[in-house]
C-alpha cells in the first residue's frame, strides 16, 4: 500500500514502538493495525486470515497483551508498544517456542504459525508451568487448518519445559 | 523460476541425519520449510506487492438469481483515485468465457446478462489501495430484475425453471453403472435395507485465501502472474484460454509457500484472469487481489460435495452382504468446476473395504443458484464412505448382528489382495480384518477396563447424567495416485469408449528437472506447487538416497507454468508415489550423464567409470570427479551433462490389472492406503452436543517416506474430518442466501474440538509403487466423518437414533432425540 495519497483523505500522525523501534507514520483512521504492520512497517509475519477476529493468524502483542490486529485500528496504537514474531528473537536464531514448533512438526502450511507463536509466548510468560487443560484454553482463540492441533499442543508443552528457569 | 525459499544453514545441517541403515527416506527428517515460516520470512501471495501496484476489488451481487438490467459505473469513474472499472460487457468485448466443467454452460469472469448465485462478481475496480477500491464499489449502481432462485436440488430436477436457459435442464449429467447381477442379488437376499443420507455442503477453507498479482508485459505482449492457484502447470488453461493467449505467454508462478489449499485453490482462475485483464488495460501496471474471508466463503468458487443419498443393501440373515445400490443427487451450484470427476471418483473405492460383488451406482448432477463446487480433500469420496457405512450400520441393526461382527465378516481378506473391485480399480495390499481386529483389541484393553473411557461403571454413571458414550469400529480405503484421462469420461462418446484400447490412454506423468551448480549443489525443480505438504523435504530425502548425497547438497525449487510441461502435480494424494518414481528416474539420468562426462574428460571407456557416493570414480585408479568438478568440466564441454530431466509415467502403467479401468475410463487409483478407526464419542442428550473423547486410528500408507509428515497429514486430515462430521456447513435459506459467510457461521474446528489422537501405524508396502509408498494426503478427511458417525450411532443405540445428516450438529441430534422420546 502506498503511503502518499492523491486525495485529501483524513490522516492522523501516530507514533508506535514496533519491536523496540519507534515508528512514526501518517495513517488514515480506518487503517487496520494488521494492514499498518504489514504494509507500513513491512512485518510479513502478521498474517491476515479472516479480518473478523476468529482465526487469530494476525495475533500480535500490544503492551504485553495479545491482540488480534485485524480488530484494532492503527490509530489506537499511538504511544503503545507492539511486538511481532520478527521481534521475539535475534536475527538468524529461533525463540524456544519457534524451536519447539519445528521439533514437534507443529506447522504445515504455516499461515497460522505466527499467531500461535504470539499467543503461546504471551501465555507462557504468564504461566510458565501450565497444565494441559490450561494450554488448551490458551490456544482456543487460534485456528489451524492443517495440523490437527496435537503437535501445536505438544510444541507449547515442550517450549514450557525448555524455557523453565528462563 | 521461483525462489527456493530455502531454510538457513541451521536447518540444513540438522537435515543430514540418516536412518540406521544409512538412508534418509524413512526418517522423520525435520522439515526444511519451517525456518522461513517460523521467522516470518516466508513470502505468501499476500506478501508480494510490486512497486506501484494497484489493488483490485470486486462488486458481488447479493441476489441468487436475477437479470442484470443496467450497470452504472459513472459514480466510481468520477472518483479521483479510480484507475479502472470493468463490467461483464467490457470483458466479453475482448476476451473469452472461462472454461466450464460441463459443455453448454457459459461463464464469464464478470457476470454479463444475469447473476446466478449470491457473491457472483459483477464489476471490478482498481485503485491505489484496497480501502479505496472497496469505496469505489459503493459507487457502482446495478439494477436487477430478480427472480425466485432454484435452491432445492431434489426439486430442481423437475426443471420447472432452469438455472441455465441455454442448457434447458438442471440435470446436465447423470449416469448409471451396473456391475454384476444386481437385480438377482436383491431378489435373492433375505433382507433389503434402504435409507436416505444427507451430506452437507462443506469445503477446505484454507487459512490463506486466494490471491494474485498480475503484470502485463507491454513489450512482449505476455503476462507474468504470481498466484496461489493449485496445480498451476495443469490448470493454466483456465487462465490463458479466457485471456486468449498461448500457454507460453501466460506464465503462472506460485510462491514456495501457500497457506493451505486442500484442492480448493484449483479453481481461482477468475481472479487471475481479471487481474491480468486489468494490468493490460492499465498498460502493464501490476494489479493485486487477495480475497477477503467473506468473499472466500460465499463466492470463492470453492464449496464442495453437497449430496442426498439413497442407499440399499441386500443382506442375508447371517450378515452376508450380497449387493449394494447407491443413488445420489449432487448439488453443484451454478457453475460446476470438476463435476463428473467428483461424482465418479467413489468408483475407485466403490465397496470401501467390503467384498461385495453386485453393485449399482447411479448419480444425478444438479445445478442450482448456489456457489460453484470445486475440489476438496477426498474429491467426492468422503460422502460415499459415510453413506455406505451408515447403510452397513442399518443392515446390522436389521439383522440383529453386532456391527463390528458384520463388518468383519464382509471385509476383503488379506488372501484376496490385490483385489479388483467390480468397478475395476485394484486395491494393492493390506490386511483390513487384521487391522480392525488389532485396533479393537487395543481399544478394549486400554479403554473398556477400569479407569478407561469405556469402563462399564463410568459409562453407566455418565448415562445417569444424560451423557451417552460409544465407540464405533470401521475400516476405510483411501484411493491414491490418480493419473490418466478418466477425468474426461463425460465428454467421451460411449461407442468410442467401447472400442478404446490401452494404447489410447493418455497418462499424466510427474516431471522433474535438475542441474548442478558450480559448488556441486544439485538444484531440482518441481513442476508443481506446494501448500504445506513438505515436498521440498521429501524430495531432498529421496534424491539424497538415490544420488548418495546429503539432503543439504540438494536444493528444491519450482518451475512456472510456461517453463514446465503440462503436468498433473499435487492432487489425488499423488506426490509421495509420483516423486518416488520421478526421483529414481532423475537420479538415473543424472548418474548416466555424469559418467558420460567423466569418461569424455578422462578419455576412457564408459565402462571404466562409475558414479557412487556423490562422485564419479575411475576404475583402477584413485581419481574421482566431484559434482563441483563435473560442473566445471561441463562448463568447458558445453554439453549440459550436469543437467537432467525425467518424467515418471504412473505406477499403474505397467500393471495389467488396471488395463480395463484405464481403457473404459473408470477412476484408476493404484494405491489403497487404509485406516481402521475407533473414535470414542460422548453425546449429551440434553443438548445434542457430541464430544469426541479420544480418536484411535490404525493407519497404513505403505512405506512411510517421512513418518513425521505422514502423521501430520493424518492428524490434520482427521481434524478436517471432525469439522465435516460435527461443525461445518455452507447452508442456504429458501431465498438462496448463504448462511455461512463468516467464520462465526462456518465453524472450523479449534483445539477444543479436536481430541487426543491415538495413532498406530503399520507399513504394508504397495507392490505397485517404486518405494512401496501409498498416497496419503487425504486420509483423515476421507475416513473421519464416516467413522465418527458410526461411533455416534453406537452411543445413541438406546434411542434408536442414527446419523442420517452430516454435519451431526447439536440441533439435528437434539431434534432426533426429541422425536425418539415421543
Amino acid at each position: 500500500m502506498s503511503t502518499d495519497t492523491t486525495t485529501d483523505r483524513p490522516t492522523r500522525e501516530i507514533s508506535v514502538t514496533v519491536n523496540g523501534e519507534e515508528v512514526t507514520a501518517e495513517v488514515e483512521p480506518r487503517l487496520k493495525l494488521s494492514d499498518f504492520l504489514r504494509n507500513y512497517v513491512d512485518l510479513g509475519s502478521v498474517r491476515v486470515g479472516c479480518e473478523h477476529g476468529v482465526c487469530g493468524a494476525c495475533t500480535v502483542s500490544v503492551d504485553g497483551d495479545i491482540a488480534k490486529s485485524c480488530l484494532m485500528y492503527a490509530v489506537q496504537l499511538d504511544g503503545k508498544e507492539v511486538t511481532t514474531v520478527e521481534g521475539i528473537s535475534e536475527a538468524g536464531s529461533l525463540h524456544p517456542i519457534q524451536e519447539a514448533f519445528h521439533e514437534e512438526h507443529a506447522l504445515q502450511c504455516g499461515f497460522c504459525t505466527s499467531g500461535f507463536i504470539m499467543s503461546a509466548r504471551e501465555f507462557l510468560a504468564e504461566n510458565p508451568d501450565p497444565t494441559r487443560a490450561e494450554i488448551k484454553a490458551a490456544l482456543a482463540d487460534n485456528i489451524c487448518r492443517c495440523t490437527g492441533y496435537q503437535n501445536i499442543f505438544d510444541a507449547v508443552e515442550r517450549a514450557a519445559d525448555n524455557m523453565e528457569g528462563d | 523460476m521461483s525462489q527456493t525459499g530455502e531454510a538457513g544453514t541451521e536447518a540444513e545441517a540438522e537435515a543430514d541425519v540418516e536412518t540406521d541403515d544409512g538412508t534418509f527416506v524413512g526418517t522423520g527428517l525435520n522439515r526444511v520449510e519451517d525456518h522461513r515460516i517460523l521467522t516470518g520470512e516466508a513470502e505468501y501471495i499476500h506478501d508480494i506487492t510490486p512497486e506501484g501496484c494497484l489493488h483490485m476489488a470486486l462488486l458481488r451481487t447479493t441476489h441468487a438469481r436475477a437479470d442484470i438490467v443496467e450497470v452504472d459505473t459513472s459514480g466510481a469513474e468520477a472518483h479521483p483515485e479510480c484507475e479502472l472499472v470493468l463490467t461483464g460487457e467490457d470483458v466479453a468485448a475482448e476476451y473469452n468465457p472461462m472454461p466450464s466443467g460441463l459443455s453448454g454452460i457459459e461463464e464469464w469472469a464478470l457476470a454479463r446478462d444475469s447473476v446466478k448465485f449470491v457473491g457472483e462478481p459483477v464489476a471490478m475496480v482498481a485503485a491505489p489501495d484496497r480501502y479505496v477500491a472497496e469505496d469505489l464499489l459503493d459507487m457502482i449502481d446495478v439494477a436487477y430484475d430478480t427472480q425466485d432462485p432454484i435452491v432445492d436440488p431434489v426439486d430442481a430436477r423437475r426443471d420447472d425453471e432452469v438455472v441455465h436457459e441455454g442448457l434447458g435442464t438442471n440435470v446436465p449429467d447423470e449416469e448409471e453403472f451396473v456391475f454384476g447381477d444386481v437385480d438377482a442379488a436383491f431378489r435373492e437376499a433375505d433382507t433389503v435395507v434402504e435409507n436416505q443420507y444427507s451430506w452437507g455442503r462443506i469445503s477446505g477453507v484454507p487459512l490463506e485465501t486466494a490471491g494474485v498479482v498480475a503484470e502485463y508485459d507491454t513489450e512482449r505482449d505476455r503476462f507474468d502472474i504470481d498466484c496461489n492457484i493449485q496445480l498451476h502447470t495443469l490448470v493454466d488453461d483456465t487462465v490463458y484460454e479466457p485471456l486468449g493467449y498461448d500457454p507460453g505467454d501466460v506464465s503462472l508462478s506460485v510462491p514456495p509457500d501457500v497457506g493451505g489449499s486442500f484442492g480448493t485453490k484449483i479453481a481461482i482462475h477468475r481472479y487471475c484472469v481479471l487481474a491480468a485483464i486489468a494490468s493490460k488495460k492499465l498498460d502493464g501496471t501490476p494489479v493485486k487481489f487477495v480475497e477477503d474471508r467473506i468473499e472466500n466463503l460465499q463466492g470463492g468458487d470453492m464449496h464442495s460435495s453437497d449430496r442426498e443419498y439413497l442407499v440399499r443393501l441386500a443382506c442375508d440373515d447371517d450378515g452376508t452382504i450380497r449387493g449394494l445400490d447407491v443413488n445420489f443427487v449432487d448439488d453443484f451450484g451454478a457453475y460446476p468446476r470438476y463435476p463428473v470427476n467428483q461424482t465418479l471418483k467413489p468408483l475407485a473405492v466403490l465397496t470401501n473395504a467390503y467384498d461385495i460383488e453386485h453393485v449399482r451406482y447411479n448419480y444425478e448432477l444438479v445445478l442450482t443458484n448456489k456457489t460453484a463446487q470445486t475440489a476438496y480433500r477426498g474429491f467426492g469420496v468422503p460422502p460415499h464412505l459415510y453413506a455406505l457405512e451408515m447403510a452397513i450400520d442399518e443392515a446390522a441393526r436389521e439383522a440383529g448382528i453386532d456391527p463390528y461382527e458384520l463388518r468383519q465378516s464382509n471385509l476383503i481378506g488379506p488372501d484376496q489382495v490385490p483385489y479388483t473391485l467390480p468397478s475395476n480399480n485394484v486395491y494393492d495390499s493390506g490386511d483390513y480384518p487384521g487391522a480392525l481386529a488389532e485396533l479393537k483389541d487395543t481399544v478394549e484393553r486400554e479403554e473398556r477396563t477400569e479407569g478407561g473411557l469405556l469402563d462399564p461403571e463410568v459409562v453407566t454413571q455418565q448415562r445417569e447424567e444424560g451423557k451417552y458414550r460409544g465407540v464405533g469400529y470401521s475400516v476405510h480405503i483411501e484411493p491414491g495416485v490418480s493419473g490418466s484421462d478418466w477425468t474426461d469420461r463425460q465428454r467421451t462418446d460411449r461407442e468410442t469408449l467401447a472400442e478404446r484400447s490401452r494404447e489410447d490412454v493418455a497418462e499424466l506423468p510427474e516431471y522433474l528437472q535438475g542441474s548442478v551448480d558450480e559448488d556441486g549443489t544439485v538444484v531440482v525443480y518441481l513442476a508443481t506447487d506446494t501448500s504445506g505438504q513438505g515436498h521440498q523435504t521429501i524430495l531432498k530425502q529421496l534424491l539424497a538416497d538415490e544420488l548418495d548425497l546429503l539432503p543439504s547438497d540438494i536444493e528444491v525449487s519450482y518451475l512456472d507454468s510456461a517453463e514446465a510441461p503440462t503436468e498433473y502435480g499435487t492432487a489425488a494424494s499423488r506426490m509421495a508415489v509420483m516423486l518416488s518414481g520421478a526421483a529414481q528416474g532423475l537420479a538415473g539420468e543424472f548418474a548416466d550423464n555424469f559418467e558420460r562426462l567423466a569418461a569424455a574428460h578422462w578419455d576412457v571407456d564408459r565402462t571404466d567409470v562409475s558414479y557412487r557416493d556423490g562422485a564419479v570414480h575411475r576404475a583402477n585408479s584413485d581419481e574421482t570427479l566431484s559434482l563441483a568438478d563435473l560442473a566445471a568440466i561441463d562448463e568447458d564441454y558445453q554439453e549440459s551433462l550436469t543437467a537432467a530431466e525425467y518424467a515418471y509415467d504412473h505406477p499403474a502403467s505397467d500393471v495389467e490389472a488396471f488395463d480395463e479401468a484405464f481403457t473404459q475410463k473408470y477412476p484408476v487409483y493404484p494405491t489403497a492406503a487404509f485406516a481402521a478407526n475407533a473414535p470414542i464419542v460422548e453425546v449429551d442428550i440434553e443438548t445434542g452436543a457430541v464430544e469426541i473423547l479420544k480418536f484411535y486410528s490404525l493407519r497404513d500408507c505403505g512405506t512411510q517416506l517421512n513418518p513425521t509428515i505422514v502423521e501430520g497429514q493424518a492428524m490434520g486430515g482427521l481434524a478436517q474430518g471432525i469439522g465435516a462430521a460435527l461443525l461445518e456447513e455452507f447452508s442456504y435459506d429458501d431465498s438462496g442466501q448463504p448462511q455461512a459467510i463468516t467464520l462465526f457461521d462456518y465453524l472450523l474446528p479449534s483445539v477444543t474440538n479436536v481430541p487426543e489422537m491415538e495413532l498406530l501405524h503399520t507399513e504394508t508396502p504397495s507392490p505397485f509403487t517404486p518405494t512401496g509408498a501409498k498416497g496419503t494426503g487425504e486420509g483423515g478427511m476421507i475416513d473421519g466423518p464416516a467413522s465418527i458417525a458410526v461411533a455416534i450411532n453406537r452411543a445413541l443405540e438406546p434411542f434408536d437414533v442414527v446419523v442420517d445428516e452430516i454435519p451431526a450438529t447439536p440441533h439435528r441430534l437434539r431434534r432426533k432425540l426429541r422425536d425418539a422420546d415421543e
